[in-house]
């Protein structure tokens, strides 16, 4: 198959995914209102009577990088639930590379984390006026931890055979990943050996780039983004790995 | 006529588990071709690795001159599979459904627009082509799903059981349009464990269990396998479940099989004369009241009895079995 229509299929059937995604208003704002609802409470700290601007600075990156976390999840987990309706098999039986399967729904999530991070980031910057100092920059580290985030889907959607599984097990990582990855607490402030276990995961790369684009440190950017492209590759590789498995058992 | 579809020795594993073994046919050019069989009998499985979805532990498919195992993308090119359930986006119009359909398939934009025009006119869809599919009714599923699998206009349609959860009014408008596409030259291999719709639909029918194919031919032919064998058809009066008179009448000399066809008895045997008043007189010692008794012509059920020494409507292997097949095709395990 030529490489330009393999790359068509991934884009079709990524457009598909999120058509249905964006076709649901109410999916849409489920999604959002809570990193919203997160946003509002944990900006209100240690019973402050308005919001801490310090803190608020602190933390609008962090929840544009959970953002992204649980967009670019919950999108890709689609498979599974593609795997349960059957519709998976509609695609299997097209000819359709199953590389292009992989990379279609892997580009469905990172376009939604992107899209969600970019709403939140909007929504933080215009009722708290967090400015971020270099938006291309931003734009960069909330892609590539789109990526990164969406292997993690993939590899959920081939391990778990039905969609309860799957929220079980995105749960088990979202989760730690939301209060270990440096959102709401810097990770030198927690006691070891929690430290270690915020270094194993993508969402602390992503939220400590986009304070460190905020703070002007370029050097710990670069090497958050290093270490999200290396998570993305690895990820995406082991996902598409147990996913080609199932499509062509 | 030339082959449309050559399946030779194909054999599927999952895992140690033998869904397909070492099954041969051959379907012709512009032919209808049932593989009948019970739930779990090997035939959604058979067609999946036909369709170039699954791929075959051994043995080789042959579609259309292309091997599914080296040209997998040409073989999935000229068929259109039509799945058991509606497996369409349900958040998506009938539309858009068939649009993303014939983008997979490579038809351009205004081809594309064409064919769907064509199809949603031909299934009556039209006035509903932008409403969501999930608010589509059973019947309406059935007549997209069929739509879709024609949008690339393919040689050969692979239908999973056809008609399978559909109300009888439905179900007698797919067997027509099975037979239309027929008629227009379209080959189409169909599974069913509907006796009736094989029978009816079918030019050649391959009976399959337990993985295993144990007759192929016509459906004339397979009831004639039953040469010999009478069938006689018996209700008896006495309040009494008509299932519970099985295990006696079962055990009479003569009688090779019987099972409840229609809430009637059926009863073969290769001596009717010796069964008849064999039978009348064991209902007669049990307290029953014949209503009616009558001879019947063999069917494509009393040969699949014959032939599997089995009825296709009773559960046909233990229900860990069964389920234990199902995982194993759905990747569960």
């Amino acid at each position: 198959m030529k490489p330009l229509t393999s790359f068509m299929h991934s884009v079709w059937i990524a457009e598909n995914d999120l058509r249905q995604s964006f076709k649901s208003v109410r999916h849409v704002v489920w999604s959002l209102l809570f990193p919203i609802f997160m946003m509002f409470t944990f900006s209100f700290r240690y019973g402050a009577t308005g919001p801490d601007i310090q803190f608020i600075n602190f933390l609008i990156p962090g929840i544009v990088g959970m953002t992204a976390m649980f967009g670019s999840i919950n999108e890709t987990m689609s498979i599974v639930w593609d795997k349960s309706l059957g519709v998976f098999d509609r695609i299997l039986a097209a000819p359709v590379s199953s590389t292009s399967i992989i990379v279609g729904k892997t580009m469905a999530g990172a376009v939604m984390g992107v899209i969600s991070a970019i709403v939140l980031l909007i929504i933080g910057s215009t009722l708290f006026g967090v400015v971020f100092a270099n938006i291309s920059a931003v734009l960069l580290v909330i892609l590539l931890a789109s990526f990164s985030f969406t292997g993690i889907g993939t590899i959920i959607s081939g391990l778990a055979s039905e969609p309860r599984e799957a929220m079980m097990l995105s749960n088990l990582l979202r989760f730690p990943m939301m209060f270990l990855g440096g959102v709401f607490f810097p990770i030198e402030a927690m006691p070891a050996p929690l430290p270690y276990v915020a270094r194993a995961m993508p969402l602390t790369y992503a939220t400590e780039a986009l304070r460190a684009i905020q703070a002007g440190n370029p050097a710990v950017v670069f090497i958050d983004a290093i270490v999200l492209l290396v998570y993305t590759v690895s990820t995406i590789l082991f996902g598409s790995q147990i996913l080609m498995k199932i499509m062509t058992r | 006529m030339e082959n449309a579809i050559e399946v030779k020795e194909l054999t599927k594993f999952y895992g140690s588990l033998l869904a397909v073994d070492h099954v041969n046919f051959e379907v012709k050019g512009k032919e209808i071709f049932g593989l009948l069989g019970p739930n779990g009998a090997g035939k959604t499985t058979t067609i999946r690795m036909i369709c170039g979805m699954f791929r075959p532990t051994s043995g080789t498919a042959v579609i259309a001159g292309f091997d599914v195992s080296q040209k997998p993308q040409e073989v999935k090119r000229r068929i259109g599979l039509i799945p058991d359930i509606s497996n369409l986006f349900g958040e998506l119009s009938a539309r858009v459904n068939l649009e993303f359909m014939g983008k997979l398939y490579g038809l351009d934009k205004k081809t594309r627009r064409e064919r769907i025009d064509q199809v949603l006119e031909l299934f009556q869809l039209k006035d509903r082509q932008n409403d969501l599919v999930k608010y589509y009714s059973k019947g309406m599923h059935r007549r997209l799903t069929i739509a879709a699998a024609l949008i690339h206009q393919p040689e050969i349609l692979v239908m999973d059981e056809p008609t399978s959860g559909l109300d009888a009014q439905t179900a007698r408008l797919v067997r027509e349009i099975i037979i239309d596409l027929n008629k227009e030259g379209r080959t189409i291999l169909l599974t069913t464990h509907q006796i009736d719709e094989a029978d009816r639909l079918a030019q050649r029918v391959g009976i399959i269990d337990r993985g295993r194919l144990i007759a192929l031919n016509t459906p004339e032919q397979i009831k004639n396998s039953t040469e010999g064998m009478h069938a006689l058809e018996i209700k008896i009066l006495n309040g009494v479940d008509q299932q519970q008179w099985i295990p006696i009448i079962s055990g009479a000399e003569g009688v090779d099989n019987v099972f409840l066809a229609e809430g009637k008895i059926r009863i073969l045997s290769k001596d009717l004369a010796q069964i008849i008043p064999t039978v009348v007189n064991l209902v007669d010692k049990h307290g029953g009241k014949i209503e009616n008794i009558s001879v019947a012509q063999p069917t494509l059920e009393d040969a699949f009895i014959n032939l599997t020494g089995k009825s296709i409507r009773e559960e046909p292997m233990s229900k860990e079995e069964d389920i234990r097949r199902r995982m194993a095709r759905s990747g569960l395990r």
